[in-house]
């Protein structure tokens, strides 16, 4: 019941502070852009554009999110209230995935590129899921935006580059062991797509957990005072 | 008033220090010219021996330097940005505005110092890194027209937005005013003109057909933009 509520007040949140309206604008920009292109490269770029924009929406606003909680105190209600940090943490992955999954399923119907619907949303789900858990831990522990920003560099360089490599055509078995990899090998429905889907669930929950921690420790020390 | 600037300006020089972003800004462009300047003739290199084509990315050289000249007034306009978007949040935007600073201060302190600096950049890794030939006079014009639509985004993912949430949202938006940069490459026809409203259009104008009347045009964009967002932040605050 407390997760339903949380979902819904982080919805509305990110409808009222345009995030819907964003990503419909985002998601006309890039389909027009997909037909300006070659039909033979629409693939690779749907996914390119789907890896680094929705699926990274969490990593890219996280840090905006948690510090507006911070500045107007909604941590500290928060954290004298029945949620768990689980819950807090469950319901902002959850609610930034779903936008990111809609706008990746349009891009992908856009660029042509889902071949096997189940295994397309589950990599752009997780992969969302996962970006957001990283934006989530780095977030807890920043004092501005400037300082996150600048931290979520070394993180999106990390997942990104192994998977845009894999995409452009260094493919070896072995790198569907790196989370970005792995979505990438889903969202193509890739010969080792089902490995690739339990490499990239156990990722996400690691990534899950350890941001619960975060958020756990995060919710002990609002206010300037530990609790 | 004047030391009241150069104070303001200073507390936003220790704030960008403080969280590395001054570090970054100064270092990214550096690192961008440089793989302008090295790495993409051997990409073109590689690219033309590859696909058989005796050029590929040679006629868009003078596109990779727009960028560049654009690169570092954006990049401190960003933090900036940035910045001010933290200070609003937490209320110190307008009590900073009711001291001898004053709105007008603040913006001078927060946007035209560190656009001022960055021209300085601009003009520097032009000097430099440019893949194509560029006079003097040229740079200038053109780092003075890339700084001035630099303020203009910082003003618009300021001015429009109510918080933090909103800013980064408006700042990923206001990605597309550097859009005009490309279309006069790609876009021949004269459909390009719809996008006469962003100052890239004209900036990319003035450079690729090297006729100094595009300078009127480029610069009375920009200074609408900044004119109109400027009476929003006024209200703002």
């Amino acid at each position: 019941m407390r997760i339903k509520a949380l979902l819904k007040g982080d919805i509305s949140f990110q409808y009222k502070y345009g995030f819907y309206f964003l990503y419909i604008f985002f998601s006309a920009i890039y389909i027009g852009l997909l037909f300006t292109l070659p039909e033979s490269w629409r693939g690779e770029a749907a996914l390119l554009m789907i890896f680094t924009d929705p699926a990274a929406l969490g990593l890219y606003f996280m840090g905006a999110i948690i510090l507006l909680e911070k500045s107007e105190r909604v941590l500290d209600s928060i954290a004298i209230s029945p949620v768990k940090p689980v819950e807090y943490v469950l319901s902002k992955l959850l609610s930034i995935s779903i936008i990111s999954t809609v706008v990746g399923i349009l891009i992908g119907m856009a660029g042509g590129v889902i071949s096997n619907v189940f295994y397309f949303c589950a990599g752009v789900f997780l992969g969302s899921f996962l970006f957001s858990a990283v934006g989530l831990i780095i977030a807890a522990n920043i004092p501005t935006l400037n300082a996150f920003i600048i931290a979520t560099i070394p993180a999106s360089f990390f997942i990104s580059v192994p998977a845009i490599a894999y995409l452009f055509g260094v493919k070896k078995a072995w790198m569907i062991l790196h989370p970005g990899v792995s979505m990438i090998e889903l969202c193509t429905s890739g010969q080792n797509a089902l490995p690739a889907l339990l490499v990239l669930i156990a990722w996400t929950a690691l990534l899950f957990l350890l941001s619960s921690q975060v958020v756990r420790r995060m919710l002990l020390s609002v206010g300037g005072v530990k609790l | 008033m004047r030391r009241s600037l150069r104070q303001s300006f200073g507390i936003f020089i220790s704030q960008i220090t403080k969280d590395s972003m001054l570090l970054v800004v100064c270092i990214a462009p550096i690192l961008a010219a440089c793989f302008f300047r090295f790495g993409i003739p051997i990409i073109e290199q590689q690219l033309t021996v590859y696909l058989h084509e005796p050029t590929i990315l040679t006629p868009y050289y003078l596109l990779f330097d727009l960028f560049l000249s654009m690169l570092t007034p954006y990049m401190f306009c960003f933090a900036s940005a940035m910045v001010m978007l933290t200070e609003y949040d937490e209320n110190m935007t307008s009590y900073l505005a009711v001291t001898p600073i004053g709105k007008k201060g603040y913006m001078v302190s927060r946007l035209v110092f560190p656009a001022a600096i960055s021209f300085l950049g601009s003009v520097l890794l032009l000097l430099y890194f440019s893949l194509t030939e560029w006079s003097m006079t040229m740079i200038v014009l053109m780092c003075l027209l890339t700084s001035l639509a630099s303020i203009a985004v910082a003003l618009l993912v300021f001015s429009v937005s109510h918080n933090r949430v909103e800013g980064v949202a408006m700042s990923k938006l206001s990605g597309l005013m550097m859009l005009g940069l490309p279309v006069p490459f790609f876009v021949l026809s004269s459909a390009q003109y719809l996008f006469a409203f962003l100052p890239s259009f004209w900036i990319a104008k003035l450079s690729l057909e090297q006729d100094l009347l595009y300078f009127i045009p480029a610069l009375l964009t920009s200074l609408i933009w900044i004119w109109l967002l400027y009476r929003k932040f006024e209200r703002k605050l």
